[in-house]
């Protein structure tokens, strides 16, 4: 049994300005151990499809379909169920390390609640071991600093606090939002490298959202394409690299900087991201996409395939080798 | 945090001793000087303020027996209208009658205006938020002047449950119309300003955080919402009481609780001043201090502002 | 009678408009227009002025002249009624009410307006002025507005109306008194923001003296925020006036204010004239509302991020 499985997630949210579907019909498994990275712009569905499996979307937010963690529905078990999984075994980071810190509470306090909650232990062995924690997650002078406050940490130093909180209870799964965005260069290497640490020392299985096909080359075994709401294409990271086989793909991977490839010049791929809450008929890529054909304007392409998976109604081969 | 409270003194001080001061002045400036208005003092008082203050002697040296005698005796001097009671005494009678039911409005307040926002924010866009915003909006703009006579009409002339006015050493039903007359406005601003920052409270991304760490909601509000949810209602506290110790004169005026604004209204239609003046003083002072309690406390809940 | 949090709420005004430049005034006309509210309130304003400037022609009575005749029996005479054109009734001196009602909403107003005025001029220049030459002169004109704001002031009006007689100029004065030190924070905190603007540079740099430029290039911006304060502002002046002449210390004889007309009728309760404090109340309650939900509006049009 997979460790997770999305099937058939949709979200929807209320607005004044009516329905926006911010996720359409997105299924995936994470197994185990496994890193699988789930890539799209920003308003593709991929931070939502993460809060609505841990019930954060926000409060005019509506989640439908499944999501199993362990065979268990966390989309319809109860509030107390759900509470008991939540940090103890499926953990989250969050992209903003400046306000996803309580600025009012000590960092021992906000650590210690974690333990206290999942595992009854005493405060005072709730703080100790939260201190042990930061010094995993390389936070100099551990047992001193605990007692500060997250304005007197910078930027990277409390992204490594949030990491540190979510895995105090060596959760089994660990959903990170694009946990560098908000960071300098420099950290957020620093930062992915301690997630490569982290991986090899608890075993734990990370979901990483992300923008940035570059993070995701070296770290994730497999890697997943989002846009407007919807899976376009799902492979071993090394294959989706290789042999992107989307028409979207394609194009994020052109937007990248290669150093590998010095002759070819960088390209964004053309048009707006979709409207949410206009999203057209048919495929949601076709007004952008440069392969275009008339069966995408009416019909939504299914994804199909095994190891790879892709949605699209032109097949791999007749698409233009650009 | 000491040089904190430190500095809050070094303001707080000067700011009462201006006070004392300017009403002094004030005093003085009165056309005709203060002493010989336009009825002549009888003559016993007249003897008292000479005991006390040395009409004689320059303003200057007046002054600075006056406040001296304010500052270090906690004196104020003689009444100007009743030759054997000092403004000491009238200050003794009244103002434990306004201190008890004003704590009183305080607390009701500041407990209801609290628990109102708070569900509110909670039930966000539900029948009893409209409810709690519809009651604030509706009552924030009744000025206990008004809420006064109305509650009398309602809850003594129509239903006779209370009294409509009177204190009768404070017994409960003598004090609850007083306290609803004083805290409704307060409560629906404080109503207000709780939803308004708690909801901006539970929008953050440490809530969030809080949530995904599987804590229940309640704790979630006790623990991580309610003390930055605060601070907006925390610094509002600091004009509330300024409205408050305003509108404890509507109160005791209208209920006839004998507290220290009917002393207050007496004094400006007997132009009593030295009274006038104890009572400006003693309730500038109050709000002062109280102030300072609430910038104590704002440093205490925000960490940033701890140096 | 104002809190810090309206200056806060307020912050946000002039930032849109420094923002969106000219076609601001339009977008919050549009804004304004589409608030029903709001516009409900602009309406009801209309009608209140009308009244309050005009309703004396309706009538054939005088507002201080004594119907004899009808006074003897108030409670079963004097009751509203069409025929003898007291539409409102009489009060308790045997005066017509409507058009002591008429006389006391046009001096509500025109205390409210009056003193909000002086408030925007003052509070604007001293707040601009401050904020504009920044370093120790600003701190320290600002370290005056704190501990001014802290004194209970509505002691300090009752002192001086006392001290030097009370009289319109008076009431204007200490109304005056007590409203600017808001308006001063708001403009400051605004200046700070604009001063660094492109343009205001730009007049520095070719020699523009201080005063010119504080003038010419700083007031002008403060428009929008000053003009929803000014709004916001008028009520709690009527509610300060109010409360000043519910107690008898503000508007003498025969003129009135709507609060003098809602002390008498509040002092007439147990006498079986309902009429005599419903209709003053009627009318400071619509004013009150009216003005505070037109000021609202304006502030929404005005600031778009608070939508």
């Amino acid at each position: 049994m997979s460790l997770l499985q999305i099937k058939d997630l949709r979200v929807e949210f209320q607005t004044g300005d009516g329905a926006v579907n911010a996720v359409n019909g997105v299924s995936f498994n994470v197994e185990k151990g496994e890193t699988l990275a789930i890539v799209g712009e920003s308003g593709s569905g991929k931070s939502q499809t993460a809060f609505a499996a841990m019930g954060l979307l926000a409060r005019n937010g509506k989640a439908i379909g499944q999501a199993l963690y362990e065979g268990k529905d966390l989309l319809t078990m109860s509030r107390k169920e759900l509470n008991r999984i939540r940090s103890n075994e499926v953990a989250m980071i969050f992209q903003d390390p400046m306000t996803s810190l309580n600025p009012y509470m000590r960092i021992s306090d906000q650590m210690a609640e974690v333990l206290q909650l999942h595992k009854g232990m005493s405060k005072k062995d709730a703080v100790n071991e939260a201190a042990k924690m930061l010094d995993a997650v390389r936070i100099p002078d551990a047992k001193a600093r605990i007692t500060m406050y997250p304005h007197e940490f910078s930027g990277g130093m409390r992204q490594r606090i949030m990491i540190a909180m979510a895995l105090l209870c060596q959760p089994k799964l660990l959903i990170a939002d694009e946990p560098t965005t908000a960071l300098d260069v420099t950290v957020q290497a620093q930062i992915m490298e301690l997630f490569g640490d982290i991986r090899k020392e608890f075993g734990t299985a990370v979901i990483l959202i992300t923008h940035d096909l570059g993070v995701v080359a070296g770290f994730c075994d497999r890697t997943l394409v989002l846009y407007g709401g919807q899976v376009m294409e799902e492979a071993e990271t090394e294959a989706l690299f290789a042999r992107p086989s989307h028409p979207y793909t394609r194009g994020l991977l052109r937007a990248v900087p290669r150093f590998d490839r010095k002759d070819e010049a960088l390209l964004a791929i053309a048009g707006e991201p979709p409207d949410m809450s206009r999203l057209p008929e048919g495929c949601p890529f076709a007004p952008r996409c440069a392969e275009v054909r008339d069966i995408c304007q009416t019909a939504k392409p299914v994804i199909a395939g095994e190891a790879h998976r892709r949605a699209c109604h032109v097949p791999t081969e007749e698409l233009s080798h650009v | 945090m000491l040089s904190f409270i430190a500095r809050r003194f070094a303001v707080a001080i000067p700011t009462i001793l201006i006070l004392i001061v300017v009403s002094f002045v004030l005093m003085f400036a009165a056309p005709g000087g203060p002493f010989n208005a336009e009825r002549p003092l009888p003559p016993q008082v007249l003897a008292n303020i000479e005991a006390k203050y040395g009409l004689d002697q320059p303003y200057w040296k007046q002054i600075f027996d006056y406040v001296w005698n304010v500052v270090v005796h906690f004196d104020f001097g003689p009444s100007f209208k009743y030759k054997d009671r000092s403004v000491n005494d009238i200050i003794a009678q009244g103002f434990p009658v306004t201190l008890t039911y004003g704590f009183w409005s305080f607390v009701v307040a500041v407990i209801v205006g609290v628990t109102l926002g708070v569900v509110a924010a909670i039930r966000h866009n539900t029948w009893l938020d409209y409810l709690a915003v519809g009651i604030s909006i509706g009552a924030q703009s009744l000025p206990n002047f008004v809420m006064a006579p109305m509650l009398v009409i309602v809850f003594t002339l129509w239903l006779g449950w209370l009294p409509g006015g009177g204190w009768n050493g404070g017994q409960l039903q003598y004090l609850v119309l007083p306290v609803i007359a004083l805290s409704t406005s307060y409560m629906a601003s404080i109503a207000r300003i709780t939803r308004s920052s708690m909801l901006e409270v539970l929008n953050s991304g440490f809530i969030r955080t809080a949530r995904a760490k599987g804590l229940s909601d309640g704790r979630i509000i006790l623990r991580h919402a309610l003390k930055p949810a605060m601070l907006p209602v925390l610094s509002y506290l600091g004009p509330a009481f300024v409205l408050m110790v305003t509108g404890s004169v509507i109160v005791d005026s209208y209920f006839s609780t004998g507290g220290i604004g009917v002393y207050f209204v007496n004094a400006a239609f007997n132009r009593d001043y030295s009274v006038m003046m104890g009572i400006t003083i003693l309730m500038g002072a109050l709000t002062i201090l109280f102030n300072l309690i609430v910038d104590l406390l704002y440093a205490w809940i925000d960490p940033k502002i701890r140096y | 009678m104002f809190s810090r949090t309206t200056a806060d709420q307020l912050a946000g005004v002039a930032n849109a408009q420094a923002v969106k430049g000219r076609s601001l005034w339009q977008d919050a006309f549009r804004r304004f227009i589409r608030n029903r509210a709001a516009l409900i309130s602009l309406v009801l304003l209309g009608f209140v002025l009308v009244f309050a400037f005009f309703g004396q022609y309706l009538s054939p009575h005088e507002p201080d002249f004594v119907d004899f005749s009808l006074r003897r029996d108030i409670k079963n005479l004097g009751a509203p009624s069409i025929e003898n054109a007291h539409f409102f009734g009489l009060e308790q001196e045997g005066r017509d009410l409507y058009t002591r009602v008429v006389q006391g909403t046009r001096i509500s107003i025109l205390v409210g307006v009056i003193g909000s005025l002086v408030a925007v001029v003052v509070g604007t220049l001293y707040g601009a002025f401050a904020g504009y030459m920044g370093g120790r002169i600003d701190s320290v004109m600002m370290r005056i507005v704190d501990i001014l704001i802290a004194i209970p002031f509505m002691f300090v009006i009752i002192l001086l109306l006392v001290v030097f007689g009370r009289s319109m100029v008076m009431l204007f004065v200490g109304v005056g008194l007590i409203s600017w030190l808001d308006m001063a924070r708001i403009a400051r905190g605004q200046t700070l923001t604009i001063k660094n603007k492109e343009f205001v540079e730009a007049a520095v740099a070719t020699g523009v003296k201080p005063f010119t430029v504080i003038l010419r290039h700083i007031v002008p911006n403060l428009a929008g925020i000053v003009i929803v304060y000014a709004t916001l502002l008028i009520p709690q002046l009527i509610i300060t006036e109010s409360f000043i002449s519910f107690l008898g210390l503000g508007i003498q004889e025969p003129m009135t204010s709507l609060g003098a007309l809602i002390s008498a009728g509040a002092s007439q309760l147990g006498f079986g004239t309902p009429w005599m404090i419903g209709f003053p109340l009627f009318f400071f309650l619509i004013t009150l509302y009216a003005f505070f939900f037109v000021g609202d509006g304006l502030r929404d049009a005005l600031d778009p991020k608070d939508r």
